[in-house]
């Protein structure tokens, strides 16, 4: 029924060349592709080169991720009056992202743009490049793009008209800003993000991975807490792909739901699916490991967790232990999670003494164990394949880090905008060999259940009261900031913004360990964006 | 130590005698007219007797940013419209439109960052205009140019001449020298019939050696016409050594003002930088004494380097103006009320309400001598 309601409408909508059902599934043709470029574009992007072979002026000479070029195509709709259909869009997105998209490790460090952690502090981006570029939106949103070095003078030029102003803000008058960004910051760009590169090369010669079939996964969703589940993804018709999941939290509530997905570039893993009537995204990265990244509700971005998931290839393979961590000198009960897991094939290693298996299937084993070796990690040994999951031995938290660490949440509730609340999380580390913990060597143990409070930033926030009026942090660790709008018990009737410290208590044992966290808490920002 | 604060192009005591022969002005035979603008498009014209709004006129166009100049008689105010697109000029006595020039064609998008100014015989119109031209496929983006109104012209008007001049240009004001102060990186001066031009003030581009943060000089606002001159406001430091440790530094308002008889500047670091101050005025009596205005309204004596008076105000104001007469200060911009302070005291003697939200409008006087 679907698959001919589909078909129908891609028949009505005009771009017939993409009716060839048997085909669809396939990543879009060459010539279908161009075909797209010709009908929705060419009016004002020329063709040029042979049929076979077209080159569109700007748009052949830039490469750049999924949201990159969504985001060119929807300022083509918005500003340029483009009329294209949704099908049109969706096709030519991928087929873009698939022809001038990003080698995976070209995307590699920027992956926090992707999946949408917009609670970071960029490092690594080029000080020339923050000073010039990186003030308005993310270094990541030019350094997730690869152009020559006219395409990078033509963005600054695109910049200049769109916004005029440009060369008048802090930062730009004080300088000759336009000839700056124009000759210099544009030849830096071309050096630093080139349209060729060894590693695009490289990864278009590549045979890409098949991601139909079984998935196993592990995530967090902040407020409902960790998740594993099995997923499943059967090919569609229109070239995405189905997805249907179950699972269950922690305390053991169980969980399901739907979707659909695209893979773009051959690993660049976007899915929109309802787990239990709420709207998620996935956006994760295919590597030989199998797909991790971030899973966030649709309505609200900062509202997520880190997710993972291999893939069924018929061989025994663990995915992740839950717990991650055992005290040394402990029992513990751990719950193994993979595919075609067999109980009597699961070893831990000499310091990890498996006692009892609880309960065994081949998705999950739950066992108990006794840590009886030194401080360590003590990989998963399927037969003799050791996995690279493994169990943590530690002494004693040393240290926990509040994730995030920096954030912004905004006020809001009582106008136009939603409050933008933060979702907190603490992994626990311990003092490693050298015993001093904060230093290099200290061993990741995994995330730990905390207890969470807010204190005031500094004297002026004590004085101010931010921590009274800025928000509040419920028990798993979600902030939510106050109601926009002018306050008449606050000084000068400020409304709720306050700066604030997050801190986190993990109780390990008879010791406590605290963290913090630094949160600002702003006013509505009413500027939405594609890509930040 | 009085030296490096007080940097002088020009001696501060001949800027000071040139203004009293500017206020030795019969100004009792003057009418007075506050002028500003509010969204959506109407430009206020207030009478300062009375301190009660005479007319409003409908600005055609988008919402500009507010920019106001004023004809030299205090007839005719030009205002930008059309997101800093067109200029109208009107008759402030009848709200009737007496000049338009639309700077954009078919083939160029043109739009002035505020520089608006009329010539002192009052018969040419200046404006910088920063043309783009969208091809289609890209945006080009063409050099800045000075372009020269006949206001004679009147509906339709089309440059008559054009100069090239920098990139980065704001306010701008015309000379009784036949020039025009052009406020961008640093402070120039076009003359207006050969387009030469001459450096005014250095600021970009300053030579101070390595004690100096460069400065950061920005307006966008008009003002002045009291005490005849071109105000342009900077930050800068002084560091104690060349390791520029920015918490030890010491932190200065800097002024470029420029005498609008003489076209001659001085620039003077004499107000300490202890809040931010969007705009300041002169005192048309007492070039020694300014006043600034943002979330505060303040009074500076430069001679002395110090903050006379501060007022905390109920909310932002970016902008400020003056009685001929210096005896009474409007605090406007922003929101839609012009708050009214005694110059002495900076007490509030009473308050204007507008329309609607004046945000970046600048606050222009507008004096008719009949
Ligand atoms: C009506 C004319 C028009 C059509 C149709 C059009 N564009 Fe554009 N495009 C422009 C203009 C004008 C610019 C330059 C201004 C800008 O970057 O927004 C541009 C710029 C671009 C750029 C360069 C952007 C950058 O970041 O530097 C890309 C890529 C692009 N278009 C892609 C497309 C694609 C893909 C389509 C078809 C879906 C399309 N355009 C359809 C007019 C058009
Ligand atoms: C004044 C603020 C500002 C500065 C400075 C700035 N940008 Fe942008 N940039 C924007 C805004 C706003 C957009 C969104 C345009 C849109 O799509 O509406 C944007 C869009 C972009 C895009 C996406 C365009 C596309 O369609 O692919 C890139 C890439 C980019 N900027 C790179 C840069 C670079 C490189 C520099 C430095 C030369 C720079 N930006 C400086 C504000 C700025």
């Amino acid at each position: 029924m679907a698959l001919i309601n589909n078909k129908t409408k891609k028949a009505l909508s005009g771009s017939g060349v993409l009716l060839l059902a048997g085909l669809a599934s396939l990543p879009l043709a060459a010539q279908e592709g161009h075909q797209l470029l010709r009908n929705n574009c060419g009016v004002c992007h020329a063709e040029s080169g042979s049929a076979d072979n077209p080159v569109f002026s700007r748009i052949s000479e830039q490469r750049k991720s999924p949201e990159g070029w969504l985001m060119t195509i929807n300022r083509m709709v918005h500003l340029r009056d483009v009329e294209i259909s949704a099908d049109d869009k969706r096709n030519l997105v991928r087929y873009l992202a698939d022809t001038q998209g990003l080698a995976p490790d070209e995307a590699a460090p920027f992956r926090y743009l992707l999946e949408q952690d917009t609670n970071l502090i960029e490092t690594g981006v080029d000080a020339e490049l923050v000073e010039t570029c990186a003030r308005c939106h993310s270094g990541a949103r030019f350094a997730l793009q690869r152009r020559t070095e006219q395409e990078w003078q033509y963005l600054v030029d695109f910049h200049m008209g769109q916004f005029p102003t440009t060369e008048l803000h802090a930062l730009s008058r004080d300088r000759a800003w336009y000839e700056i960004a124009r000759n210099q910051t544009a030849s830096t760009l071309a050096l630093q993000y080139a349209l060729d590169t060894p590693e695009w090369s490289q990864w278009q010669s590549e045979p890409k991975a098949d991601v139909t079939g079984r998935w196993r996964v592990v995530g967090f969703v902040p407020g409902k807490g960790e998740f594993d589940a099995v997923m499943l993804a059967e090919r569609a018709d229109d070239g995405r792909y189905d997805l249907s999941i179950t699972g269950r939290y922690a305390d053991g509530s169980e969980l399901s739901g739907d979707g659909k997905a695209t893979l773009y570039t051959g690993y660049e893993w976007r899915a929109s699916l309802t787990l239990d009537g709420v709207r998620m995204r996935q956006v994760m990265a295919l590597d030989e490991q199998g797909l991790s990244g971030r899973m966030f509700l649709a309505a609200e971005r900062e509202i997520g967790g880190s997710i993972q998931a291999i893939q069924d290839q018929g061989e025994a393979a663990v995915l992740a232990l839950l717990p991650s961590f055992v005290r040394k000198g402990e029992h513990a009960e751990v719950e193994v999670i993979g595919h075609n897991l067999q109980a009597d094939s699961l070893s831990l290693g000499a310091g990890v003494v498996i006692e009892q298996i609880l309960s065994q299937g081949p998705d999950s084993i739950r066992v108990r164990v006794s840590a009886t070796g030194d401080e360590g990690i003590y990989p998963v040994q399927l037969g003799d394949v050791a996995q690279s999951a493994g169990l943590a031995v530690y002494e004693q938290v040393a240290r926990v880090d509040v994730l995030p660490q920096d954030a912004v949440a905004r006020i809001g509730g009582g106008g136009m905008m939603a409050k933008v609340r933060t979702a907190y999380r603490v992994v626990g580390y311990s003092a490693g060999p050298d015993g001093i913990p904060g230093t290099e060597d200290d061993l990741r143990l995994g995330y730990m259940p905390a207890s969470w409070q807010i204190l005031p930033a500094d004297e002026e926030a004590e004085h101010d009261q931010d921590h009274i009026y800025a928000g509040e942090i419920d028990a798993n660790g979600i902030f939510t900031p106050g109601i926009d709008g002018p306050n008449p018990e606050r000084r000068m009737s400020a409304n709720n913004v306050g700066r604030l410290t997050v801190v986190a208590t993990v109780t390990d044992g008879e010791e406590v360990v605290e963290g913090s966290g630094n949160l600002l808490v702003s006013v509505p920002d009413f500027v939405r964006r594609v890509l930040d | 130590m009085k030296l490096n604060r007080l940097f002088k192009q020009h001696s501060i005591k001949g800027l000071a005698a040139a203004l009293l022969c500017a206020s030795a002005l019969p100004v009792s035979a003057a009418q007075e007219y506050l002028l500003t603008v509010t969204r959506p498009g109407h430009l206020h014209v207030i009478d300062m007797k009375t301190n009660e709004v005479e007319r409003s006129c409908d600005i055609p166009g988008k919402f500009g940013s507010g920019a106001i100049t004023v004809s030299p008689d205090g007839k005719t105010a030009f205002v930008l419209s059309n997101i800093w697109e067109d200029v109208y000029g009107f008759d402030i006595r009848s709200c009737q439109i007496v000049f338009h020039a639309a700077q954009s064609s078919a083939s160029e998008r043109v739009k002035s960052f505020q520089s608006l100014t009329v010539s002192r015989d009052g018969t040419e119109l200046y404006t910088v205009q920063n043309p783009t031209r969208l091809l289609s496929d890209r945006y080009e983006i063409l050099e800045p140019r000075l372009a020269v109104y006949r206001i004679a012209d009147g509906l339709g008007a089309q440059p008559v001449r054009t100069f090239p001049v920098d990139r980065r240009i704001t306010k701008i004001a015309a000379t009784d020298t036949g020039e025009v102060i052009l406020g961008g990186g640093d402070v120039k001066a076009i003359n207006t019939q050969t387009g030469d031009v001459r450096m005014v003030a250095a600021l970009q581009n300053w030579d101070r050696g390595p004690l100096w943060l460069p400065p950061d000089a920005f307006a966008m606002h008009s003002q002045g016409e009291q005490a005849n001159e071109y105000i342009m406001p900077y930050v800068t430091a002084r560091f104690s050594d060349e390791e520029w440790d920015f918490e030890t530094a010491e932190w200065w308002w800097g002024l470029s003002r420029v005498d609008l008889s003489t076209g001659e500047a001085e620039l003077i670091e004499a107000i300490p930088f202890e809040f931010i101050v969007f705009n300041f005025i002169t005192d048309p009596r007492d070039s020694n004494i300014l006043y600034g205005s943002f979330n505060t309204l303040s009074k500076h004596d430069i001679s002395t380097q110090e903050t006379l008076i501060v007022k905390e105000m109920p909310h932002t104001y970016y902008n400020l103006n003056i009685s001929g007469d210096g005896s009474t200060i409007y605090v406007g911009g922003t929101s839609s009320d012009i708050s009214i302070h005694d110059s002495e005291t900076l007490e509030k003697i009473g308050a204007i309400h507008l329309s609607g939200d004046m945000t970046t409008s600048d606050l222009r006087v507008a004096t008719i001598r009949e």
